[in-house]
């Protein structure tokens, strides 16, 4: 027989950012329902998993947790990235053929540093799965599509530098909607050039543009950059009920596009019409992903034709992805140093606003530019809350594939940094050891954690 | 005194009990007629005791599991009404099946309309093709049960001697597959179900026995006879429910423990954790049916005395069948009784066919009889060790939707292995060796089953849910709904409202029992927000009676 798909429904009922918020308990409420009411757990093609915790370590391997992992998450947040984690480990090993983690809360906005919550986000599921798959099973080229309404800028701000990650979202375009990134330019540093790919839409955007994206960039793509894991950071909120968006998918958009990409596990992201398109998606993605009849599923107040597609609006996004076809084809012969300039390191500013918590970040990020390996990182980083002292933070990342010099590099500017008074906390990555430290100068006490 | 009979398969037993002491018991062959073994074993349990005596009969049955797993049952057509979702392909009951268009939504409002025309085809071709008992199953019915209402009242109209089932009224849970059997199974076996009732209720009375008659359920707790035919299908397991709560009243309360029945060909097992038995999380399933139906957490290995046992190449190998008695007893082939046999761990049979059962196996390989016998009887011991293992990993593993449902999560292992059955004696104290527990056979173990009837309380459940949004409240068990037109109602009203319904369920069963103590299994609050405003509330609210037995049993009595 052929091998299930994995399913982890954790609704997190007794979970909520607060009482009127999107991101709350009801969320998952109707597609409970949906789900329990339609006997998806009893089909044979189904095999259901409990979720467990993710540890604090499994966190640290991806992001700098202001000032420490256990001030950022909730038990919610490790039970979510934990039960990605159970499902990557039995879709690796062989048990099922593939799997959905329908958790909540989710995590796409979720940077690589963390001061609070942006977008209803804390922690990163799908980064926390990429590094766990490749620290734990030795995976190495992997690719995330994110299908969320939003931008999925977090999981491109942890991959921006990473060659061996691909990351593709399509999205509503920034002007229009949060977080106001993900444009068409946007293609990953002087290490990773092309391995990141936004095609951003006009609002109104439906099913057949959809289908064109499809055809056109992610498969293709895909199959060039030929990943030994495919993850889909599954937001729902492109639907046409949705309240955030403005956009026109279906149910039935969303499951053929899972049945294109056909990817080895689907992680739940945004999504917030609860009631009119999350019971239907959800079930239409689960019966994509284990090759099932979604024929039948239908939103109510949906008929064939109802949605036609604006022309000029469609043949912006074509344009979009004729553009970036091209970028991608061409990635590996553009001229790097002429994009991104010469010496030793490139560096850029950015401006982190966290529209959950009120926190201002001012981030200047630096990537090493080696012949050898992907190049460290250097993140120095300041996040003010209104009323109390700016939090500063330095931090460094060394790469799975760091080479020997560049990881002797980069635990010399930890050292530095840990004697400057500016820095109130100073942290250490090293996903090639898979060993992490953090430093706090008020304590003047290092902790480490190891894999 | 109370009274437990056990019809099984093979044997009925019968106990009586008398200020927690077994005071007699009684174990007679289960015959063709099961009116007149039941009576046989109750005469046997009841000598010199006058039937006034007795104040409570609990009876636990295989009737409705075996005419189920024989399908010795009516026909029954199906009219669904399945709507958007699974592809149609999925409803295939091997049986009539009409699927009409309609439908209802998670919170019960209609989004496709009945087709009155369909409707009346569906039901004419059921009448055509001759079906006399119909299930009407609605996917949501329980959270609106009009259309499911409107079919069955035209049923009835056309064809007044159809017996209808409704979904709603048999299941309340969400699963509409498991809606769509339950509701068949209890379609197809209602009048069997009724006519057995009366003639127990009569042979009772012929007796001079007028006290309560209950029947016990696949989740260990009891119904009154009478009541119980309207749910004839939570009736099925009830044999294993038994055995489990037999072993909870010979065993002292609080314990951690594994249930080990060996029998011929099976070894069925149960957990006790923590002093009360484990509740599948799902509904049992039989004859390849899932059910609704609330069972204990019971598992059967295809392994037990008479299993046969072939030596294939280099290796000794245990099948799940049965070619009639062990080779000891005359039987055609070695089983792992002939291996208890040589090893002395059982009388049973005669202990020269043992050794030549074993030599035959053990032979070839280089092997004397008692190597061989220890050999087949460790296959035995290291299956059910496993099974048992992968139990409790399932339980440690069944989903959690909660935050604090996987924060909770325990890790437990036996303290003891329990024996009851007829294979206990040889194996069970290797298999509390595997498992790191104590081995216990109890006393009274041939006939903790009958024991298990006698001490099973009864036991009502009500689950309410309330959407204040749209006004209306609904009781799963009883297929009730109704309007509710306060906005404000709060968790407590529906809390009061859940034990209200709780008592009124008591006394629609004639259960005397005052409702003291209310167990609250589930109490969810869902805000409702639309545009960021409350604009409504979701209760979900489950309350039981609490689950347990009348006692444990002392000292005292004597098996006969």
């Amino acid at each position: 027989m052929e091998k299930k798909t994995g399913l982890i429904f954790f609704p997190a009922f007794d979970w909520a950012i607060s009482p009127t918020h999107p991101e709350r308990e009801e969320r998952l409420l109707y597609t409970r329902d949906q789900i329990f009411e339609e006997g998806v757990m009893d089909l044979p093609q189904i095999r259901e998993y409990a979720p467990r915790l993710a540890s604090l370590h499994d966190i640290a391997r991806v992001h700098f947790c202001v000032p420490r992992v256990q001030s950022q998450v909730t038990e919610a947040h490790l039970i979510a990235a934990g039960s990605a984690l159970q499902l990557g480990d039995a879709v690796v090993s062989g048990e099922i053929k593939n799997g959905f983690a329908m958790v909540r809360p989710p995590g796409h906005h979720a940077m690589r540093t963390v001061h609070g919550n942006r977008g209803f986000c804390n922690i990163n599921n799908e980064a926390v799965l990429v590094d766990y798959l490749r620290r734990r099973h030795g995976l190495k080229r992997i690719a995330i599509i994110d299908s969320d309404v939003h931008h999925g800028d977090g999981t491109q701000d942890i991959f921006y530098h990473d060659p061996d990650v691909l990351f593709i979202s399509f999205h509503q375009d920034g002007r229009t909607i949060f977080p106001g990134t993900g444009f068409s330019h946007e293609l990953g540093g002087p290490q990773a050039y092309g391995t990141t790919l936004n095609v951003p839409m006009p609002p109104g955007i439906g099913d057949e543009t959809l289908e064109y994206i499809v055809d056109n960039l992610i498969v293709p793509v895909i199959k060039d950059f030929n990943p030994d894991f495919i993850i889909n950071s599954a937001g729902q909120d492109n639907h046409y009920s949705d309240p955030l968006g403005s956009m026109r998918f279906t149910a039935r958009g969303y499951a053929d596009f899972t049945r294109k990409l056909n990817p080895d596990m689907a992680v739940l992201e945004g999504g917030y019409a609860i009631e009119t398109a999350l019971p239907y998606l959800n079930l239409a993605i689960i019966l994509a992903l284990a090759r099932l009849d979604y024929s039948y599923v239908l939103e109510p107040d949906y008929w064939p034709g109802r949605f036609t597609e604006n022309a000029e609006r469609a043949s912006k996004v074509h344009r979009t992805v004729d553009y970036l076809r091209d970028v991608w084809e061409k990635r590996n012969s553009a001229d790097i140093d002429n994009i991104f300039g010469k010496g030793n390191f490139y560096q850029r500013k950015k401006f982190i606003y966290y529209d959950t918590d009120y926190i201002e970040e001012e981030q200047i990020e630096k990537v090493k530019k080696c012949s050898n390996c992907t190049g460290y990182l250097l993140v120095e980083s300041r996040g003010e809350r209104g009323y109390r002292a700016p939090v500063r933070i330095f931090a460094v990342t060394v790469p799975f594939s760091a080479c020997e010099a560049c990881q002797q590099e980069a635990y010399d500017a930890y050292h530095q940094a840990k004697k400057k008074e500016q820095y109130d906390y100073v942290y250490m990555q090293d996903k090639s050891l898979d060993t992490c430290l953090n430093y706090e100068r008020d304590k003047n006490h290092e902790w480490s954690t190891e894999g | 005194m109370f009274i437990g009979i056990d019809v099984g398969g093979t044997f009925t037993d019968a106990v009586l009990l008398d200020r927690g002491c077994v005071r007699a018991s009684a174990k007679v062959q289960t015959k063709e007629d099961l009116l007149s073994s039941l009576l046989e074993a109750l005469d046997k349990a009841m000598k010199g005791v006058s039937g006034d005596l007795v104040e409570r009969v609990v009876l636990s049955t295989t009737m409705i599991t075996n005419l189920i797993v024989e399908k010795k049952y009516d026909p029954v057509g199906l009219i669904l009404i399945p709507g958007p979702g699974l592809s149609h392909q999925h409803y295939q009951f091997n049986t009539g099946t009409y699927i009409i268009p309609g439908a209802m939504d998670y919170r019960g409002r209609e989004i496709i309309p009945l087709r009155r025309q369909e409707m009346e085809n569906a039901i004419m071709d059921l009448a055509d093709d001759g079906y006399k008992n119909v299930a009407v199953v609605g996917k949501f019915s329980s959270r609106n049960n009009r259309h499911e209402k409107e079919v069955a009242a035209r049923l009835r109209w056309n064809y007044p001697d159809c017996q209808v089932e409704m979904g709603h009224q048999v299941a309340g849970q969400l699963n509409f597959p498991r809606r769509v059997v339950s509701t068949m199974l209890t379609c197809a076996t209602r009048e069997k179900y009724e006519y057995f009732v009366d003639s127990v209720i009569t042979a009772l009375s012929k007796r001079g026995i007028d006290a309560p008659v209950f029947i016990l359920k696949a989740d260990g707790g009891t119904l009154p006879l009478p009541c119980s035919t309207r749910v004839p299908i939570e009736t099925i397991f009830s044999g294993p429910a038994a055995s489990t709560l037999g072993v909870q009243a010979l065993t002292p309360p609080g314990e951690t423990s594994v249930v080990v029945d060996i029998g011929g060909t099976t070894t069925d097992l149960a957990l006790i954790l923590s002093g009360s038995p484990l509740l599948a999380s799902k509904g049992a399933a039989i004859d390849d049916y899932l059910t609704h139906v609330r069972a204990l957490a019971v598992k059967s290995v295809p392994v037990g005395g008479d299993s046969i046992v072939e030596r294939v190449g280099k290796e000794i190998i245990i099948y799940s069948e049965r070619l009639g008695p062990p080779y000891c007893q005359g039987g055609p082939m070695p089983t792992p009784t002939d291996a208890l046999r040589v090893l002395g761990l059982t009388r049973l049979g005669d202990e020269d066919r043992a050794r030549e059962a074993m030599d035959s196996l053990g032979a070839p390989l280089g092997m004397s009889p008692g190597e061989a016998a220890n050999k087949v009887c460790n296959l035995v011991i290291d299956t059910i060790s496993a099974e048992i293992q992968l139990m409790f990993t399932q339980w440690e593993q069944e989903p959690a939707y909660r935050v604090w449902e996987v924060l909770e999560k325990r890790k437990e292992r036996p303290s003891t292995v329990v024996g009851v059955g007829g294979g206990a004696a040889g194996f069970i104290s290797q298999i509390a060796a595997t498992l790191g527990a104590y081995p216990v056979i109890p006393p009274y173990a041939p006939v903790a089953n009958a024991i298990g009837a006698a001490v099973a309380l009864p036991t009502l459940e009500v689950t309410l849910r309330v959407d204040t949004e749209q006004g209306y409240y609904s009781i799963e068990e009883e297929g009730f709904q109704e309007a509710l037109d306060d906005a404000n109602f709060t968790e407590q009203q529906a809390l009061d409202l859940a034990s209200k319904w709780l008592g009124k369920r008591a006394d629609k069963y004639g259960l005397n029992q005052r409702i003291e103590d209310v167990e609250i299994i589930r109490r969810e609050v869902f805000n409702m927000v639309r545009n960021w405003v409350t604009t409504g509330k979701i209760y979900d609210i489950h309350v039981q009676t609490p689950r347990g037995i009348l006692g444990h049993i002392g000292a005292g009595g004597e098996i006969k």
